[in-house]
Formats: structure tokens, sequence, C-alpha cells
């Protein structure tokens, strides 16, 4: 019983406890989740809703004899502008649930009071990020899914490409996506109050990525800007894999981009956190409020 | 004396309804980014409904658009559309994430037993949210004109006289959605998604006969949908619904029956949450 206690002690850390406290954080959050129902309710409203400002102003541009639609062929190179407007808005509000979730992950413990006790505990600090990431990553992959049938059940859209390799370029942009949100949390315990960032950061995304326009009609100076951030590269890589038949070979070079996106973000997001984890040290900042 | 809050009268109603507004106004200048962010949060909204409106476009006119609302000037649709918008999101936060602050900060019970009419003290939370959205659309229009262009052409006043009624009968939508935030106790998710669904289909971003079939009868529900729809008339002579001085009427009548309607639901649903006694819960 005792040798039982002693290797299952969050006090003496190894692989085992660590993986035990992200457990722990993961379970925490999941309970918080279910608490608000609102929370899951949305999980299947905002999907259908938030495309559909877009959506249906897209169909008034068309005209009621669809002419301009052959003026969007021209510029997207595809009339299927349902498609081509639901998987930039789903690639958006997957970044924004991001930022606000994990961005805000560690501040929300600074509310409720818990951030300063759970840094003094023997755990990777990093698994805070981790373990409320676990969550966050699979009640997204759920609003995804749910994205996917609604669209097609109530829009009546068709995806030409397959969702196989749709699937294979989320995997390809989680690291960019994630390790943001992990650089952002960092930020946010220094900033505190940081909701106006999230605005500026999913702000750039709405203008530069392309959410529903293709970055062809953008002036030569803001698609260069485009180039330079992956969630254009992730939107061009989902169209393609869901929109057209491009195949693997055709969506290669959009995926050695986000791997490449992918490593620098983690990276970021992890030094970030280490210099919040001194800064704190140094400052106290971590028990202000 | 005759002043006191303690003993109620028409003045010292207004004296708290400026209490309050005066509180919210000191609150939010204590956060000026705040205050560039609601002038320029807009215009990031719009930047992708602009680019999309250029893929749809040929030489700046947008002429599958024109042939549904009357006018090939897609961006003055829009930025009518959103600075109206901004009143609307203004009432449903205003009332319903007021009190869930309230709630949060613990302040809702003490605030509950003041000698107020309950529906002021929602009237008052609206007051600087309103006079801060005149301003911030105002800076949003003038901007907005210099980077996507703005062209009214109409009677202004007229505009303005017709959003009155659809501001006022905003309320009544307020204090019906004030009273499910006490029931649930839940602000954000619903204030939300309702006012982006009001907003959606009273076509706020396009006009509503674009809309599917079976969807129309939604739009045609909400008398939000003639406030929109008069006011951009007056403004930018687009095709209306409805003749404009029929529209105008329906938002008088609707203006009186939402407030009715909403004051009632307000009524009965704050009585059955005292009765649950949750008021104090968040």
């Amino acid at each position: 019983m005792a040798t039982l206690a002693s290797s299952q002690s969050f006090s003496r850390t190894s692989i085992l406890s660590e993986l035990r406290a992200l457990k722990a954080i993961a379970r925490r959050e999941w309970l918080i989740f279910l608490r608000y129902p609102s929370w899951i309710i949305a999980i299947f409203v905002w999907p259908v809703i938030f495309p559909a400002m877009y959506i249906l102003g897209a169909r008034a541009l068309a005209g009621p004899d669809g002419s301009g639609l052959s003026v969007f062929l021209k510029t997207a190179g595809t009339d299927n502008f349902l498609g081509y407007i639901i998987v930039g808005t789903t690639v958006w509000m997957w970044q924004n649930i991001v930022l606000w979730d994990v961005g805000f992950a560690l501040r929300q413990e600074q509310w409720r009071g818990t951030l300063e006790s759970n840094w003094v505990s023997p755990t990777f600090r990093f698994s805070f990020l981790i373990g409320n990431s676990l969550v966050q990553l699979f009640t997204v992959m759920t609003f995804i899914l749910v994205s996917y049938l609604e669209f097609t059940l109530f829009f009546g859209v068709r995806f030409a490409g397959s969702p196989l390799l749709a699937l294979l370029v989320m995997l390809a942009a989680i690291p960019s996506i994630y390790g943001l949100g992990f650089a952002f949390a960092s930020l946010v315990i220094a900033a505190k109050e940081a909701q106006n960032f999230v605005f500026l950061v999913r702000g750039i995304v709405m203008i530069f990525c392309g959410i529903t326009f293709p970055i062809a009609v953008l002036p030569g100076w803001m698609q260069s800007i485009a180039g330079w951030l992956p969630q254009t590269h992730i939107m061009n890589a989902m169209r393609s894999a869901l929109l057209t038949r491009v195949g693997l070979p055709g969506l290669r070079s959009e995926l050695i981009i986000l791997i490449a996106f992918g490593a620098f973000w983690l990276t970021v997001g992890y030094l970030l956190f280490m210099w919040m984890d001194r800064r704190a040290k140094r400052t106290g900042v971590i028990g202000q409020y | 004396m005759s002043s006191s809050l303690s003993d109620p009268s028409i003045r010292s109603h207004l004296r708290a309804l400026l209490a309050i507004a005066r509180k919210d106004w000191i609150t939010y200048w204590r956060y000026p980014l705040s205050a560039v962010s609601s002038v320029l949060q807009p215009l990031i909204w719009l930047t992708p409904v602009y680019f999309m409106g250029l893929a749809f476009s040929v030489n700046g006119k947008a002429q599958g658009f024109a042939a549904y609302s009357g006018t090939s000037d897609y961006m003055s649709f829009i930025l009518l559309g959103t600075a109206l918008s901004n009143f609307i999101s203004a009432v449903f936060w205003g009332m319903g994430y007021s009190l869930k602050n309230d709630m949060d900060a613990g302040v809702l019970e003490s605030n509950w037993l003041a000698p107020l009419p309950r529906p002021l003290l929602l009237v008052g939370r609206t007051l600087t949210s309103l006079l801060i959205t005149a301003i911030t659309s105002l800076l949003m229009l003038i901007l907005a004109g210099l980077i996507f262009g703005f062209k009214p052409t109409g009677n202004v006043l007229a505009a303005l006289l017709t959003a009155l009624p659809l501001l006022i009968g905003l309320y009544g939508f307020g204090f019906a959605f004030a009273a499910i935030v006490l029931l649930m106790r839940e602000a954000n998710t619903m204030v939300d998604i309702s006012s982006y669904l009001v907003q959606l289909f009273s076509g706020s971003n396009f006009p509503v006969n674009a809309l599917p079939r079976w969807l129309l009868p939604v739009a045609l529900v909400l008398p939000l949908t003639y406030g929109y729809d008069a006011v951009r008339g007056f403004l930018l002579k687009t095709k209306t619904l409805l003749p404009i001085p029929l529209e105008v009427a329906m938002l008088v009548v609707f203006m009186f029956l939402m407030i009715w309607l909403g004051l009632r639901a307000f009524r009965a649903l704050e009585r059955h949450v005292r009765k649950l006694g949750t008021l104090g819960q968040h």
C-alpha cells in the first residue's frame, strides 16, 4: 500500500505522475464544460449561423439569376461559394475558439484564484495548458464534425474532395493553431486584460487570410502579409482537400509549409511560456488579479 | 428630501438613471482600448464582406446584388446595416449582459432592493452604451466611408426618425431577454447567439429577399426587418419590401406591442426567479 502510494505521489514527479496530473486537469476542464449547457448548445448552433451571414450575403451578390457566380468563378477558381465560405469560416472559428479557450486558460485560473496554488504544485507547468487543450481539442473536433454534418444537411453543400485528406490537413494545422494559443496564454498573464488582443489576432486572420474571398482580390501588399500567416495556408489546403480532387501530391507543398509553421509557433508558444514563468517568479504576477 | 431615492418620484427615478449611466460611463472609460476596439471591430468584420463583394463585382459594381436590392452600391448597403446592428447589440448586451455582470459582481440582489422600478434599472444600463454606440458608429461610418466608400444620397432626417421607433421597440426585446438571463444565469452565449440571429434574419448584411423561400417568413415576422428596409429606402433609395409609409407605421405599432410584451414577460419571469430564490446565484 505504502509503495503504491509513494509511486503515485504528486510530490515525487515521474512520467506517470505527470500523466495523472494531465488527466486530472483535463477531467476538471471537462466537468466545468459540462456544467454550462449553453456551451454545448453553442457547438451545435454556431457552425450553422456564423457562416450563414456570409453565405446569404454571397447568395445576394450572386443575384437571383446567379449571374454574379461567373465573376466569382473567375477569381476563386470554383463556383462552389458555399463550400468556399464554409471552409474559411470554420478555420476562423477554430482559431477564434482556441484564442479564447486556450489563450485564456491561465487567466481563468487567476480569476478563480487557483493559479498560484496550482503553480506551486510539483507538476510540469506546461501541463496546465496541455490539459486544457486536450479537452478543447475534443470539443473543437466535435464542433467541426457537427459543422460538416450540418453544412451537408442544411446548406446542401457537396464536398467533391476527400474527408481523409481534410483530416490530414487538420492534423498538420493543429501545431500552428495551438502554438499560437499557448503563446497567447502566456501574454495574457503578462497583459492581464487581453480580450482586445484576441480581437486583434482574429481580426488579422479575418482581414488577410481570405475567409470568404480569394486572396487574389487583395492588394499586393496584403497578399504578401497573407502568405506569412498559417491560417491562409490552412484554408488553402483545406479548400483543396475538400472542394477539389487534387489528392495528396497536390497538397504536399501546403502540408510542408503548415508543418514548418507548426514547429515555429509551438516553439514560440513554449518559449513565451517559459519567459512568463520566470517573470512570474520574479515579479509575483501570478497571484495578482 | 423630495429627491430622495427612498421617496420615489419621477425626479428620483431620473437621478437613479443618471447615476447608473454615469457609473457605466466611468467604467467604460477605464478601459480606453475598448473604445478603440468598438470603432475598429466593425471595420474588421466588414473587411471580408467588402472583399467578398469585390469577388462578385465587375468594375466595383455588384450587378447580381442590384437585382435583389435595387442598388449596386453594395458597401453603403452593408455599412448602414452595420451601424443599425451596433444599436441592436448595444441593447442586447446592455440589458442582458449587464445583469450577468451584476450577478458575477454580487450586486444584483442589493440593486434589486433599490426603490426603483426594475425595468428602469435595465433602461439605465443601456443609456451609456447607446451614447457610446452613437459616437463609435459615427466614427466607424466616417472611417469606413474613407476606406470602403459610403454614399448616402437620400433623406438623413427621415432615416433617423424611422430608426427611433425601431430603437425603442428593441427595448421590448431587451426586457424579455434580460428576464431569460435572470432565469438561466448565463448570458454570453445567449446574448451572442440571439443578437446575431436577429441581425442575420433582419437583413443587416443582405436584402432579405435573397433568403431561401423557407427562411423568408422568419425575416418577415421580425419588425427589425422593416426598420432596416425603411432606413435603407430613405438613405440609399433601395427597393423596399413594402411602401415606406406602411413600413414606418408598422414600426410604430411594433414599438408599442414589443414594449408591452417585453415588460409582461420580464415581470412574469422576474417574479418566478424571486420565487425560486435564485436571484443572488450565478
